[in-house]
């Protein structure tokens, strides 16, 4: 019976990720919210139409828009609750009872929530591209049909045409960025509510940093005109965007609505600045979780 | 030597108290040692660091000074709960979760995966009387099917120690002995048991040994027989005696230096009269 205690678990931390999927998915709240944005975005089928080019870039706008604040909210409000009312019911203490070490049950956490974005990620892409193929297909007989006297090699123009401005590939790494984005938020989320004695508290902070994350970008330029950017104003900087991630950064979808495809390095760069700051917000929590007093 | 199956000494834990100077003293230099394979009680009133103990034992809470240890492992060490189950105060599990959902996340916990993990949940549901209520959320169960899911939950991994912190609080009768007997059992099969309580009858008849807490503070402690008897007295319980024999003894007694000090109708415990009369009239939802 006795086996040696493993420092490092992949079963247990799976089993706490797979009960706070659990936990999570038998919420109303998570429901509604995803119901909510399928709508917007399968609402967008009856935008005005004016050219087709401009028919998709209000399609892909409205619908990446949406994706990227619901993702953004599910991550902060999911998160907020998930290890205070842990705390505050007691269950924590039935789980770190078993030989669970503290950064397992956070980290078990925060993928639980992870998986959740993916999951709601998925479902929202899938409604998107339902939306966008449909909307695609029928351009593409609109064309036809209003073209059928044209010459042969100006048809297949148009319908290139149509085809490059509708469904792409350019479109995946964009969504990428958005999960991203929601996995950095959820990691920071994690972090906050270490601190917080109520949720409140926690979404009223992220919010905050939600939207001086955004404006930061503008900011640091602004002041860097101001003042002589000297090593002190540098290490401030870094340290704000340590506070407060350039959550700018991750708006791409200005580039996609365009039509445009994410240059590679761009994309690498972005993405990996994702993990980077999911991982440190992620071991922050773990580090300040594994000291607190329950 | 052999380790203790717990052994804490000198154990201290103070609680700061934002907005005031005095601290809370939960527990001060406590000493103890539980042996294996005994029933020990700590018991004490509502506040008097019962729970607080067993949460430093269980590494869940860090002492302000002192050390604990099971079976030789520092309480700091992950390792050491590796053979422990705990059952804590007012037990709140998920409630989303079913009563199997809940066993199966705690076996995985514990490592436990498969047909093992399977055949221990089956076994445990059994033992606690919730097998028909396996697949209904815990949001649906009431006090005492809490406290046995609780119980389950701290068995699952066959530990060689389990805490109990105020098994019986808030729990029926029949529930409450369900509980009792189930402690017995688990002693008879080498377990031991350390739990903490305030219904002073009900652990009398399962403990082994005792420490008594106040206010923090140690007051107490050793072998509950030696503890409760009173050493120049002895009683008899007789059946079918006849008045004339009450009498003989009676006048025996008084021919000798000894004192009768009381004679009374034997009765049963109110405990055994709510037992039986309400055995019949099991609406109980299992
Ligand atoms: N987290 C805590 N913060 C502050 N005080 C606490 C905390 N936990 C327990 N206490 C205090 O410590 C004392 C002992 O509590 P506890 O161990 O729960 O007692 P018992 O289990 O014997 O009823 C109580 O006065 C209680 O208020
Ligand atoms: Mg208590």
């Amino acid at each position: 019976m006795d086996m040696p205690h493993r420092f490092f678990s992949f079963g247990r931390i799976a089993a706490i990720t797979l009960n706070t999927l659990t936990e999570l998915t038998r919420q109303k709240a998570f429901y509604v919210l995803l119901i909510f944005a399928l709508l917007l975005i399968g609402s967008s089928i009856f935008m005005a139409r004016l050219t087709f080019q401009q028919e998709f870039q209000i399609l892909k706008d409205v619908s990446l828009g949406a994706m990227s604040i619901f993702t953004s909210l599910l991550a902060i409000v999911a998160t907020a609750r998930l290890i205070p009312k842990d705390v505050e019911d007691c269950t924590v203490y039935t789980i770190l009872a078993k030989p669970v070490p503290r950064f397992e049950y956070v980290l078990g956490k925060l993928a639980g929530v992870l998986l959740l974005l993916a999951i709601s990620t998925l479902v929202m892409s899938a409604m998107f591209l339902v939306v966008l193929y449909t909307r695609e297909q029928a351009m593409l007989h609109q064309t036809l049909s209003q073209m059928s006297a044209a010459p042969r090699e100006q048809v297949d123009d148009a319908l290139r045409a149509v085809r490059s401005s509708a469904l792409n590939i350019n479109i995946f790494p964009g969504v990428a960025i958005i999960y991203l984005k929601a996995c950095l938020l959820a990691a920071l989320t994690l972090f906050v509510s270490m601190f917080a004695t109520t949720n409140i508290f926690t979404i009223v902070v992220m919010v905050f940093i939600y939207f001086i994350g955004h404006l930061q970008a503008i900011a640091r330029e602004y002041w860097l005109q101001e003042h002589s950017a000297g090593w002190m104003a540098r290490l401030f900087l870094v340290l704000v965007a340590l506070i407060f991630p350039d959550l700018q950064t991750f708006n791409l979808v200005d580039d996609i609505v365009a039509g445009a495809a994410i240059p590679l390095g761009l994309f690498a760069k972005t993405a990996g600045l994702g993990i980077f700051y999911t991982a440190i917000y992620g071991l922050l929590a773990a580090f300040v979780f594994s000291g607190k007093e329950l | 030597m052999i380790d203790a199956a717990v052994a804490v000494s000198g154990l201290t834990k103070v609680f700061p108290v934002p907005f005031h100077r005095q601290p809370i003293v939960a527990v001060r230099g406590l000493d103890l040692r539980v042996q294996a394979g005994e029933v020990y009680g700590l018991l004490g009133p509502n506040g008097s660091g019962k729970s607080t103990t067993l949460k430093i034992i269980l590494g869940l809470v860090s002492p302000t000074r002192g050390h604990t240890e099971i079976f030789g492992h520092d309480s700091r060490l992950v390792e050491s709960r590796e053979a422990v189950g705990f059952l804590p105060e007012n037990p709140y599990f998920y409630k989303y979760l079913t009563g199997e959902e809940t066993l199966r996340f705690f076996g995985r916990l514990c490592g436990l995966s498969g047909a093992r993990l399977k055949k221990r949940i089956d076994e445990l549901l059994e033992l606690v009387g919730l097998t028909n209520a396996r697949d209904r959320r815990l949001g649906t169960y009431s006090k005492g099917m809490l406290q046995r899911i609780g119980l389950a939950q701290a068995l699952i991994n066959e530990p060689k120690l389990v805490l109990l912190d105020e098994p019986t609080a808030g729990v029926d009768p029949a529930g409450s002995r369900e509980i009792r007997n189930l402690i017995v059992d688990l002693k008879r099969s080498g377990i031991t048991v350390l739990l903490s309580s305030h219904l002073l009858a009900q652990v009398q008849e399962i403990c082994d040994r005792v420490a008594i807490l106040a206010n923090g503070v140690l007051v107490r402690e050793g072998q509950l027989a030696e503890l409760i008897a009173i050493e120049n007295q002895t009683e008899f319980v007789v059946a079918n005696a006849s008045s004339h024999l009450v009498e003989e003894i009676e006048s025996l007694i008084g021919r000798s230096n000894a004192q009768l000090i009381e004679r009374r109708r034997s009765t049963t415990t109110l405990e055994r009269l709510f037992l039986d009369a309400t055995k019949n009239h099991e609406a109980r939802n299992k």
